[in-house]
């Protein structure tokens, strides 16, 4: 035990200050491009927050569906997100219940999380959990059971251990319900629980389960922002990668090269 | 958390009102502004580094504050806002914790130690432009803090063991002295309390404007008051106030710290706290982007190093350090008492064996496991782990080795077999535990709504004492209400926290018997018991000796009288220090449990800023 307290444990993941952030004007062209569609959508992901500067609602809710490229479609829905935070609960449960596009139902996901875990009821039996977790089953769309599936292990976080997530990132009531304990897996990957490159590059390919393999992407996109590669070592590995792998592998590529673009 | 070293312990939340008319500001940086050398090798700041001004700051905060007041407050959900907004003669140093000259600039101590003689920065000015000088001092100690009409905390860690007070005196404008009738070992943080202005609030002081009825003093600076008629001299003034919505301050104009290159402090022109539901919505705000830092639990790091690179945040966590602090179930041995109700439970919880078996319910490895994900330690205490007075250390400042620790362990069978003892058990076999009249032993548990930990720490406690036929009722209440109830001694069993630092004796507004924080058995100022007066003695001992380690010992046998014997507070675990900002927020490195950007002792928000 340290007696000063003034020592802590301090992992800085600021890296992005060490490499050149692809200016928007670069970004438009590479969005544009969809030869490489996670090159492309790095890129859209990039572009989400000047997008939700400059665009309204109806553009981005247009151009979600209607872009060239998944580039483009990735950073009206990315943009949306941002917007969509402003949304009332109401407005916010009619996008994910709704007929709307994916790509725009996609943007209504984590703006719907502060909601749904302030849920409360009158009715004295009443268990968070466990109406999320009916959600997550039995949502209306996928974007809603995923939403409910990501509140559901958001609340349950403190009392699962990542033994109990690999399980459930396997073996679950859904497939929203699997992914969504990935997702809360890869940080037991970064924490308590630590994993190598290779051991989570393993997962992010041949995990048994779209859950595992998301858990190995999370996590490995981590350790990718942190490494020393560049923004080319990320485009070319996804150009040698292409269409390979596994998407999620894949994925982890992309949200590194979307942090070295500058999002 | 207690301004650490300096002042009162200060009920603990984690987190949680026009338009200010503010004045011009100063012609020229003052002479004896306070200058802090960020950047500059061989100081405390030199892995911090200097800043530009601009930009809103955004934390969260899940309670209301309850008024602007520092001098009546008790709770950090008040307190957090008069740190920003008030100074002391000395503060701690947020990077060392060392206490440093703050409105004064310099003091001299006499040979005998009983005189200390306090220089004034000179030139300072008070939020709306008024000087600041020692009538402001002396106004603060003779006319709130000792005022037998104000009703203040401040006063417990303040009195002497002969039960009088430093005398302040003023020389000269810019010179006051502080004399004592005995040697006090903590003056030096006890007179850190801080400094209010005169020109504002002594027209509300019935000993100084007689107009006004006696009390007056403790109705004012209500959040009713319009924040421009507060006035202060710390970084930030508030200058709206929005019910469960948010604390919008703005910074002081007249504030007297600059860096070295003298840009003038603070660097953020505003300080936005947001009311949230509760801590789980601020996580979410935080990982938004809409809050700039946030003081997180265990159970949120594994949510947030997954996203810790891709949305530019440090996760700090530091499985080795405790934060300051206590948290505890305080039982409440008035019960009833000014009503003439309660009878049972009030004679219950007055029966030491029953605060035992309380104890052996306290399972504080599943709090650990469940609550933490391990970030936290077992705690026994009423002195904060890191403390160099902490009795889990052999020696003063020594490596903790929990040698001497009061240890409950966790155990159904002993927590029965003590109520079994007092005979508290099932007498209709319904399978709960019943009083020797038949009516059944029930009580309620409450806590904080919105703090999911203490929440689950009530809910463990409700679920081991069912294991064994106690019944405990888990209620949520809002913060403020749940304050009201420890006041009004109207709670019955209460899940909460305590603020902490290096100083025991700063807890004295707590342990003492007459302490305003005395809230278990609040009886005891007018009546002590021999253990309650045990307790008074030791504080008083440790207080008069400047010997750090003949101290130690003396709080080592107050701190295991205190949990062995005394119980009035049952202790539970205490969590490591754990803490998240946005990289974009320059200097916020500076986090620690000593201080950090959204914590409440308001000592490193001046230094932070926008990259």
């Amino acid at each position: 035990m340290k007696l000063t307290g003034l020592r802590a444990l301090v992992v800085v993941t600021c890296v992005v200050a060490l490499f050149s952030i692809v200016a928007v004007a670069s970004l438009e062209t590479i969005v544009s491009d969809e030869l490489i569609p996670e090159i492309s959508a790095a890129a859209g992901i990039a572009l989400a927050g000047s997008y939700a500067d400059t665009m309204t609602e109806a553009e981005l809710e247009a151009l979600a569906v209607n872009g060239r490229t998944i580039g483009l479609r990735t950073a009206a829905s990315e943009a949306l997100a941002i917007q969509y935070r402003a949304k009332t609960e109401e407005e916010i449960m009619v996008i994910l219940k709704g007929t709307a596009d994916p790509m725009i139902r996609a943007a209504a996901v984590e703006p719907a999380l502060i909601y749904l875990i302030s849920v409360t009821s009158e009715a004295e039996d009443f268990s968070l959990t466990d109406y999320l977790k009916d959600i997550a089953i039995n949502g209306e769309t996928h974007e809603m059971k995923l939403a409910a599936a990501k509140a559901y292990y958001f609340m349950m976080r403190g009392s699962l251990k990542a033994e109990d997530l690999e399980v459930q990132a396997v073996t679950n009531d859904s497939d929203e319900l699997a992914y969504a304990a990935g997702e809360i897996l890869s940080g037991f990957y970064l924490s308590f629980n630590p994993k190598t490159q290779a051991e989570l590059e393993e997962l992010a390919i041949n995990g048994e389960s779209v859950g595992m393999r998301v858990a190995g992407s999370t996590a490995l996109a981590t350790l990718l922002i942190n490494s020393d590669l560049t923004t080319l070592d990320f485009e070319t590995t996804l150009l040698s990668i292409a269409g390979t792998k596994s998407a999620e592998y894949r994925a982890a590529y992309k949200v590194a090269l979307a942090v070295r673009y500058g999002s | 958390m207690k301004k650490l070293v300096l002042v009162m312990a200060a009920l603990l939340v984690v987190f949680s009102a026009s338009a200010i008319v503010m004045a011009q500001g100063y012609d020229a940086q003052p002479a004896d502004a306070k200058i802090i050398p960020l950047g500059e090798e061989g100081t405390a700041y030199e892995n911090q580094e200097p800043g530009v001004q601009g930009g809103t700051m955004y934390v969260a905060a899940i309670s209301d504050p309850k008024k602007w007041n520092y001098v009546t407050s008790h709770e950090t959900s008040t307190t957090q806002y008069c740190f920003l907004m008030l100074r002391g003669l000395v503060d701690s140093n947020p990077v060392t914790s060392a206490l440093e000259p703050e409105l004064a600039k310099s003091w001299d101590i006499s040979e005998d130690n009983l005189v200390i003689t306090f220089h004034l920065r000179e030139g300072l000015k008070w939020s709306d432009g008024e000087p600041f000088t020692a009538d402001d001092v002396v106004f603060s100690f003779n006319d709130l803090y000792y005022n037998e009409d104000v009703e203040t905390d401040t006063r417990d860690i303040l009195v002497l063991p002969d039960d009088t007070y430093p005398v302040v005196a003023k020389v000269d404008d810019y010179t006051v002295t502080v004399t004592l009738s005995m040697i006090f070992r903590p003056i030096l943080s006890s007179i850190g309390a801080p400094i209010l202005p005169k020109h504002a609030l002594a027209q509300y002081v019935h000993k100084l404007n007689p107009d006004v009825p006696v009390g007056t003093f403790n109705s004012s600076w209500g959040l009713d008051t319009d924040p421009a008629e507060l006035v202060g001299m710390g970084p930030f003034m508030v200058e709206s106030y929005a019910p469960d919505q948010h604390v919008t301050l703005v910074r002081n104009p007249y504030y007297y710290h600059y860096d070295a290159q003298g840009t003038q402090l603070p660097y953020f022109d505003k300080y936005v706290v947001l009311t949230v539901a509760s801590q789980d919505v601020s996580l979410l705000k935080f990982r938004n982007g809409e809050l700039d830092a946030l003081g997180i639990r265990a159970t949120d790091v594994p949510i947030l190093k997954r996203e810790e690179a891709v949305k530019n945040m440090t996760v700090l966590v530091d499985p080795d350090v405790a934060n300051y602090g206590t948290s505890w179930i305080g039982i409440n041995q008035d019960i009833g008492l000014a009503e003439g109700t309660y009878e049972n439970l009030r004679a219950l919880y007055r029966t030491r064996d029953f605060r035992a078996a309380m104890s052996n319910l306290v399972d504080k490895q599943a709090m650990i496991d469940t609550l933490y994900n391990g970030l936290a330690v077992p705690q026994w205490s009423p002195v904060s782990y890191l403390s160099p007075f902490y009795a889990g250390r052999d020696y003063y400042g020594g490596p903790v080795t929990e040698t001497d620790a009061v240890v409950f362990e966790y155990s159904l069978d002993k927590a029965a077999a003590l109520l079994d003892g007092i005979g508290i058990i099932d007498r209709d076999g319904d399978g709960w535990r019943d009083y020797e009249d038949g009516t059944r032993v029930e009580m309620e548990l409450n806590t904080n709504a919105g703090n999911t930990v203490r929440e689950g720490v009530s809910l463990i406690v409700a679920d081991r004492a069912s294991k064994i036929g106690l019944k405990l009722n888990f209620v949520p209440v809002d913060f403020n209400t749940l304050v009201n109830k420890l006041f009004a001694s109207t709670g019955e069993m209460i899940v909460l926290g305590l603020t902490g630092g290096n100083e025991p004796n700063s807890g004295a507004n707590v342990y003492s018997s007459g302490g305003g924080l005395h809230f278990w058995h609040y009886s005891a100022a007018d009546e002590p018991n021999e253990l309650e007066k045990k307790i008074d003695g030791l504080l008083d001992a440790a207080v008069g000796t400047l010997d750090n380690d003949e101290a130690f010992e003396i709080y080592k046998e107050y701190q295991i009288t205190l949990a062995n014997d005394d119980l009035g507070l049952v202790y539970t675990v205490n969590p490591a220090f754990t803490y998240a900002f946005s990289n974009k927020v320059g200097n916020a490195n500076i986090s620690s449990p000593v201080a950090t950007p959204s914590g409440n002792n308001g000592l490193t928000m001046d230094l932070c800023f926008f990259k």
